[in-house]
């Protein structure tokens, strides 16, 4: 049985100088669901983290975690519950030495030192930064800040992993063992991930489920279903994935598949499969509708055209 | 722009290194202390002179603490300027109808000896341990947390914001900018700084935001684990005897 993780009601949120941030925000998120939360940027998703462990908090006790208000925990509790990896790791890495700050979130839920130590030691660990406990955090390179990051949150063992832009500025190594990372969490642990990104390439790798924010909860839906919606990728701003478009495009030129593939390993599957389905063989063509056909994939995906009708 | 890494010698190996860092700082404060309360410029001097072999002792390169007493120098050398001329006392020599005095001379020459004598100790333990062992060290010995705090977070995040500054100006002078003392120069300079503050302020939010949700509540604590040996006891009973000796010589020197 699933129990929910997340469950926001009508929030609503304005910056000090009255700015809106938020407006009527409604989710529910299952416990083990891997979620990405896309928009543009300014769309609100940082202050959107920031509620769900009460950094910032609501007045109208509409944010509930486990059941639980989130206003009514004890820090101890909430930091248990969830756990927010923000995007500039030179803004959570404040202790003198990775140890200290890796221990720092443990140490404030009130552990003995050994099961500190345990956790610093399993958190280091599994980010790939074991023997880096004495290290100083201005002598890491960006890459293994972050992970480090990664690391401060994860000792405390958190339920639901909040992570905003993982994968932003980081080498494709690096960005490839973080989302592997991520996934191995939420299928081994059964951790509820939450992601915000701009990386629409790397987005269905780490989500099974969308909710695109703008201000408010947009649309709300798989990714393919998020990314056919030409229109709303446009009002907000938002692309689909290149491999997603590309197979739009061979769909112009009679090629047929069950679902299109969103990144390159979907493709390899998809396109396998329609091979091996079809005779060992496809069959692209160009027909009298081909040229407009392609016109109009184009022109849906294109920011500076007018919207389509 | 070089990094004020205070810490870079740290990992050496020396009898002020090995020294339990809480009694380090608790002996070497007291010889402070006592340092500059002396009167008598010999004295004075065979302080220096002691301060200088806990350096050699301490094996840490001279360039690298003697580039930061400059600093201080910039700040006290004035004196032996100023002081002659205002303290009033026997006459030393006079220019242009102004006279410099004997205890002028005699008042400002302590103060510079007694300064660089301290500068110089306080160098010696900083630079003698890692800035994160110093301020454990001072959580220990029950230091207001307020206090350690802000010299953490300062420690911290000065190399942070030296970055930012770095590429604030890589950037000005990507777009053609040489920075030269004539005020189009220093308002851009004052710009730069301006930004900075305000970059300052938004990532100190930022990080008490971090803080927060990792469950901050006022009193970061972390985990030391020092134990004092018998070298510790025996090297800091030889500095708290210098400490207190340097007095009883100006008692006896005064009888």
């Amino acid at each position: 049985m699933t129990k929910e993780a997340v469950s926001i009601r009508d929030l609503n949120y304005s910056y000090p100088d009255g700015t809106v941030a938020l407006e009527d925000i409604n989710i529910t998120i299952e416990e083990g669901e891997r979620i990405a939360i896309i928009g543009q940027n300014g769309a609100g998703k940082t202050t959107l983290f920031l509620h769900l462990n009460g950094t910032i908090k609501s007045h109208n006790n509409n944010v509930v975690i486990f059941g639980k208000d989130i206003g009514q925990m004890k820090s101890k509790e909430r930091i248990e519950k969830v756990g927010i990896v923000f995007q500039d790791p030179d803004d959570q890495l404040f202790m003198p030495t990775i140890f200290d700050d890796v221990a720092f979130g443990p140490i404030n839920m009130g552990l003995d030192e050994d099961e500190v130590e345990r956790r610093v030691r399993s958190a280091l660990a599994t980010v790939g930064l074991t023997g880096f406990e004495d290290r100083v955090p201005h002598h890491l390179s960006y890459g293994q800040k972050k992970r480090a990051a990664l690391a401060a949150v994860l000792s405390m063992e958190p339920r639901i992993l909040v992570l905003d832009e993982p994968t932003a500025n980081l080498d494709p190594r690096n960005r490839i063992s973080l989302i592997r990372l991520i996934n191995n969490l939420n299928r081994n642990k059964g951790t509820t991930t939450i992601v915000a990104m701009h990386d629409v390439n790397a987005v269905s790798q780490l989500a099974d489920r969308i909710y695109v924010l703008n201000k408010r909860m947009v649309a709300d839906g798989s990714p393919t279903e998020i990314f056919m919606d030409f229109d709303l990728l446009r009002e907000n701003n938002l692309d689909a994935p290149d491999v997603f478009r590309l197979f739009n495009v061979l769909s112009c030129f009679g090629f047929n598949c069950e679902s299109l593939p969103l990144s390159i390993d979907d493709a390899v599957e998809v396109l396998t499969k329609t091979i091996e389905g079809n005779g060992k063989h496809i069959h692209l063509h160009i027909h009298e509708h081909t040229h407009e056909d392609l016109k109009d994939i184009m022109h849906r995906y294109d920011h500076h055209a007018e919207p389509s009708k | 722009m070089e990094y004020p890494e205070i810490d870079r010698y740290a990992s050496l190996d020396s009898p002020v290194h090995r020294f339990d860092p809480r009694t380090k700082i608790a002996t070497f404060t007291f010889l402070v202390f006592s340092f500059v309360f002396i009167q008598e410029i010999t004295i004075a001097l065979f302080a220096l002179f002691f301060s200088i072999l806990l350096l050699l002792v301490s094996k840490l390169p001279i360039g690298f603490v003697f580039k930061r007493v400059q600093v201080v120098l910039i700040f006290v050398l004035p004196l032996l300027i100023i002081m002659p001329l205002t303290v009033e006392g026997t006459e030393l020599f006079s220019v242009f109808g102004i006279s410099a005095t004997h205890e002028g001379l005699r008042y400002a020459s302590l103060i510079v000896i007694r300064a660089m004598a301290a500068v110089i100790l306080i160098l010696t333990m900083l630079g003698s341990m890692r800035f994160d062992t110093t301020i454990k060290a001072l959580y220990m010995l029950k230091v207001p947390s307020s206090l350690v705090q802000m010299l953490m977070f300062t420690y911290r995040y000065i190399f942070v914001i030296i970055d930012e500054f770095l590429s604030m100006s890589r950037a000005m002078s990507a777009k053609g900018f040489n920075p030269g003392m004539n005020m189009y120069s220093l308002s851009i300079i004052g710009n730069m700084v301006g930004m900075l503050i305000v970059k300052s302020y938004e990532r100190g939010e930022r990080v008490y935001q971090a803080m927060i949700s990792r469950g901050y509540t006022g009193n970061p604590k972390t985990r030391t684990a020092f134990a004092m040996r018998r070298t510790d006891y025996v090297l800091s009973a030889i500095l708290v005897g210098f400490a207190i000796l340097v007095h009883i010589n100006i008692n006896t020197v005064m009888m």
